[in-house]
């Protein structure tokens, strides 16, 4: 990866970082009048939360000084100040976002499992009744909103049987050593991040197939076929690893799929993690807690977005020189 | 292998010449998203007048409520003892509604940049795919629940607001066409015979893209009816106009779940996944039929 | 016992357009250490007929009837695990496309071991990697460059990677699918040249199919003319193109027009005059000469008979009405 390649995406990275940061004051601070208006919209007002909000903000000061402020906070971390929890923002989220990196990393790495299987099943008898049940199924998967998803597990594994918790991270009242503490947490995690990984291996699987099905009538597969390697081998390392190249590029996407995902299933599950925290906030409209999550799930989105460039640089040693 | 690629052309055309609808009605998945689709419409839009819904009519006695399927009421009742079944089939309009006219926002946009900025290409294609790939990157959800927090939740505004918020993918697939049928022979030369742009646009372009945007509709409307459910279910719904995700939104916050009252969360939920499934059908098997370049599909 | 016998094979193709037959009751034999050269248009069948001998066609195409003998062994029916091992140790394949016929995430050289690991489980890594610096070697590419992707070769370079693949596990046969096409004319003389030392000094036998007559008649002994799915001419190099200096001896017309389709030294490649339109639709019954539509020579007998194989001279056959029986 050359030098000059790096310079620019790390560019274009500061560049999109900086147009997200005045995207979201233009969103929060200019559209709907001034933070103003929204914290008296809120319900919260009281004349201390105001005076906070006109120091920490300038609002007494002309726009431009507004959003030069803005940016400093910004830079700074200071995210605002929660009308209901009473505390800094960036304190809130700091108390949400390891919950949810657990959520979604967990329901990604069986996204990523689950959908490529599924996928290559699908690919490698591409026209059969396997091929058709699998994508049927995804699609009948991708068409379940989350939430509902969440739901029917509800009633399966915690309403109907018990075998599961169904709310919380973990059981209230448990007291355990770290162990106990950790399975507790485990147990919890299941139904949440399942329901998670099913809609999105479902996606992964669709699009797996299809970059797989383009892949496979490539001279280089029938090269590799007329070598006489056997057809697992051929799929595994032939086929996927350049089936690989376009998903890659759709990460961002995916991770905003994702976390799109887990404003729901947080909220079904009482999963206290930053997608919980957006609902709590819409619902007791905590503007600012809101402003700052949708801010750090943007930046998710476009570090991501950035690793997976670097990463496609890796992968594909036909865009390595450039 | 040019003799392999000849093989398969032969169908390709032979595909176009019968007609993109044929060929969709001749893909299992097509027809069964066809059949499923007007399944569908039919319900939603003959069964409110057959099953007339009064909003304001609720259950008289503790007994009406949350009650299990029965012949007086085929889902069962709600916990304010309203019908379930009866509810529903108005709420489908609902999520139509919503879904139709946040897709007719996203499309007009979506395919409108994305036939300008393949078509002008430059500096022009430059701002545009930079604006394009901004929105591209925004979560979506997360967005579209930000829009509706600060905006409001009646169902025109949450229309705008998943438009608005839909159209980068359409852009971007419309640009890329655009893109290789401006260079195609014809194209250039009623340019250099002096035709004007839109009048190109609309006689070789437009016609050109015309089912590829359809397929795209397919999808996008499949998105805009999630979308909206996702956003009725976290509370952001019109409280008027009550849709599927609305009333799951109603039936989890009223402790019906822990009541097991499965019927109230099933019937709006089957809605969503069927209309949504049979849009995404309908979608996958266009992209299918019209896709030249999905050579292994043929 | 000739080392491949195709008999009376015929190849189907589903299509949306319905079945489609792109090798008709095709009989062909290649003995031990000949070269015999594939020529037609782009669908006369003659890549599907490369194909079926190891067994590689798509999963659209079937071999509807007939028989392939490789060293005495039937091939029809095989298993695929059986055909694996018989793939690339007898017969290996060199396909057209320099561009993709290589995997393009992987190097070579990787590619290249892979194949004799594949067949050879008890080859050390060490001996194995030696054998494929001597492939490339063989085939002038220097150790230096065994560790490159496909993308940092030139298309001759990469055909002749792809060679020394082919060389990997000494198989008896070689089917060469168009090697040379979109190569530059030294790239392709150097490739041909490459092939003909190839099959004299290890005493291989290539199949090679091209619709360009110039580059068959460098490399091969023999010629089969395939068009519309069927042989409609076959021979020595001498007996269908003549001996230097001569007039061609050809008796097809359709062998004449691609005779005189020869390409320049600008690598045009355009059909004689008087040879527009299409071969025949392959999925529909062809009565008489499937070459009538096109043919200058065309008589009313053309179109209401199917013309018999004439035997022109020893090892000469035409299938023509107007070809001549020698005396």
């Amino acid at each position: 990866m050359s030098l000059r390649y790096l310079s620019r995406k790390v560019t274009s990275l500061v560049v999109t970082l900086y147009v997200t940061v005045s995207f979201n004051f233009l969103l929060f601070h200019v559209l709907p009048g001034s933070p103003i208006q929204l914290l008296a919209r809120s319900g919260h007002y009281d004349a201390a939360a105001r005076a906070q909000l006109v120091k920490l903000f300038g609002l007494n000061r002309s726009l431009i000084d507004q959003y030069a402020i803005y940016l400093r906070n910004m830079l700074h971390g200071d995210l605002g100040f929660s009308y209901v929890y009473r505390k800094p923002v960036a304190t809130v989220l700091g108390g949400a976002i390891g919950n949810t990196v657990l959520l979604v990393g967990t329901a990604t790495v069986v996204t990523i499992v689950v959908g490529v299987w599924l996928g290559v099943m699908a690919a490698s008898r591409a026209h059969t009744l396997t091929d058709a049940s699998i994508t049927v199924g995804s699609l009948a998967l991708w068409s379940m909103p989350d939430f509902f998803t969440g739901m029917i597990l509800i009633f399966v594994c915690g309403v109907w049987t018990h075998v599961l918790p169904i709310s919380g991270l973990v059981t209230p009242g448990l007291v355990t050593g770290t162990w106990g503490h950790l399975v507790d947490v485990g147990k919890h995690l299941v139904l949440p991040a399942l329901t998670l990984a099913l809609v999105n291996a479902a996606e992964f699987s669709l699009i797996s197939r299809n970059t797989l099905v383009d892949v496979m009538v490539e001279d280089y597969m029938l090269t590799a076929r007329a070598k006489g390697i056997s057809r697992r081998v051929i799929v595994w390392r032939h086929a996927l690893r350049n089936a690989m190249l376009p998903i890659v590029t759709a990460t961002a996407l995916y991770v905003g799929m994702i976390l799109g995902g887990a404003i729901q299933v947080e909220t079904v599950f009482s999963w206290p993690g930053m997608g919980l925290l957006i609902y709590n906030s819409v619902v007791q409209r905590d503007y600012p807690v809101l402003e700052g999550s949708f801010l750090i799930f943007a930046i998710a989105v476009i570090a991501t977005n950035f690793v997976s460039d670097l990463l496609y640089q890796v992968l594909d040693p036909r865009v390595r020189r450039t | 292998m040019s003799d392999l690629n000849e093989l398969a052309t032969v169908g390709v055309e032979r595909r176009a010449r019968r007609g993109i609808w044929r060929s969709l009605w001749h893909d299992p998945m097509g027809r069964s998203g066809i059949i499923l689709l007007a399944v569908v419409l039919f319900v939603i839009m003959i069964g409110p007048i057959i099953f007339p819904f009064d909003a304001q009519s609720f259950g008289t006695s503790s007994a009406s409520i949350l009650q299990a399927p029965s012949r007086a009421h085929w889902m069962g009742t709600t916990e304010l003892g309203q019908d379930v079944f009866r509810q529903v089939l108005v709420g489908g309009r609902i999520s139509l509604y919503v879904g139709l006219s946040a897709t007719l926002i996203a499309i007009v946009l979506g395919a409108g940049l994305g036939l300008i900025s393949g078509y002008y290409a430059g500096w022009r294609d430059t701002v545009l795919m930079r604006v394009t790939d901004f929105f591209l990157v925004l979560p979506t959800l997360p967005l579209i629940i930000v829009l509706a927090a600060l905006f409001g939740q009646s169902i025109l505004v949450t229309s705008l607001v998943i438009g608005l918020t839909s159209w980068p993918q359409t852009a971007r697939i419309i640009r890329s066409q655009v893109l290789s049928l401006r260079e195609r022979p014809l194209v250039q030369r009623v340019r250099s015979l002096g035709a004007s742009d839109v009048r190109i646009m609309r006689r070789h372009i437009l016609p050109n893209v015309a089912p590829l945007i359809f397929a795209n509709l397919a999808l996008v409307l499949s998105g805009a009816i999630l979308a909206q459910a996702a956003l009725a279910f976290l509370g952001l719904g019109d409280p008027v106009q009550v849709s599927w995700g609305t009333t799951l939104h109603n039936a989890f916050n009223s402790g019906a779940m822990s009541e097991g009252a499965w019927w109230y969360v099933m019937t709006p939920g089957v809605g969503i996944v069927v209309m949504v499934l049979a849009f995404s059908l309908v979608g996958h098997s266009l992209d299918r039929v019209l896709n030249p370049l999905r050579q292994g599909d043929q | 016992m000739s080392l491949l016998d195709i008999d009376d094979l015929s190849v189907d193709y589903r299509t949306a357009a319905g079945s489609l037959r792109a090798v008709d009751h095709v009989s062909l034999r290649v003995e031990s250490g000949e070269a015999v050269g594939i020529v037609g248009e782009s669908g006369c069948g003659k890549t599907s007929l490369g194909l079926s001998i190891p067994m590689l066609l798509p999963d659209n195409a079937a071999i509807a009837s007939g028989s392939i003998t490789l060293q005495g062994r039937s091939l029809v029916g095989l298993s695929e695990s059986e055909l694996n091992a018989l793939r690339w140790t007898s017969v290996a394949f060199i396909f057209q496309g320099a561009m993709n016929a290589l995997n393009p995430v992987q190097r070579v050289d990787r590619q290249i071991l892979e194949a004799i690991t594949a067949h050879d489980k008890n080859a050390s890594r060490d001996e194995s990697y030696q054998r494929v610096l001597e492939l490339l070697d063989l085939v002038g590419i220097a150790p230096s460059r065994a560790k490159s992707y496909p993308h940092e070769f030139s298309g001759g370079m990469r055909q002749r990677a792809m060679i020394a693949m082919a060389l990997a596990c000494r198989p008896s046969l070689l089917i060469a699918d168009e090697p040379t096409t979109a190569l530059d004319v030294i790239s392709q003389a150097q490739i041909l040249n490459l092939l003909a030392s190839l099959r004299r000094s290890n005493s291989l036998s290539v199949i090679m199919i091209s619709h360009d007559l110039s580059a068959i008649k460098r490399v091969c002994d023999r010629i089969i003319v395939m068009y519309a799915g069927v042989i409609v001419e076959s021979g020595s190099t001498e007996q269908v193109l003549g001996r230097h200096g001569e007039l061609a001896s050809a008796q097809h017309p359709y062998t004449h027009a691609l005779i005189r389709a020869h390409p320049d030294l600008r690598g045009e490649r355009v059909l004689a005059e008087g040879l527009a339109g299409h071969p025949p639709d392959l999925s529909t019954t062809i009565v008489g000469c499937r070459f009538a539509d096109r043919c200058p020579s065309v008589m009313d007998l053309c179109r209401r008979v199917e013309p018999p194989v004439v035997a022109v001279e020893s090892g000469h056959v035409a299938r023509c009405h107007l070809a001549v029986r020698a005396k």
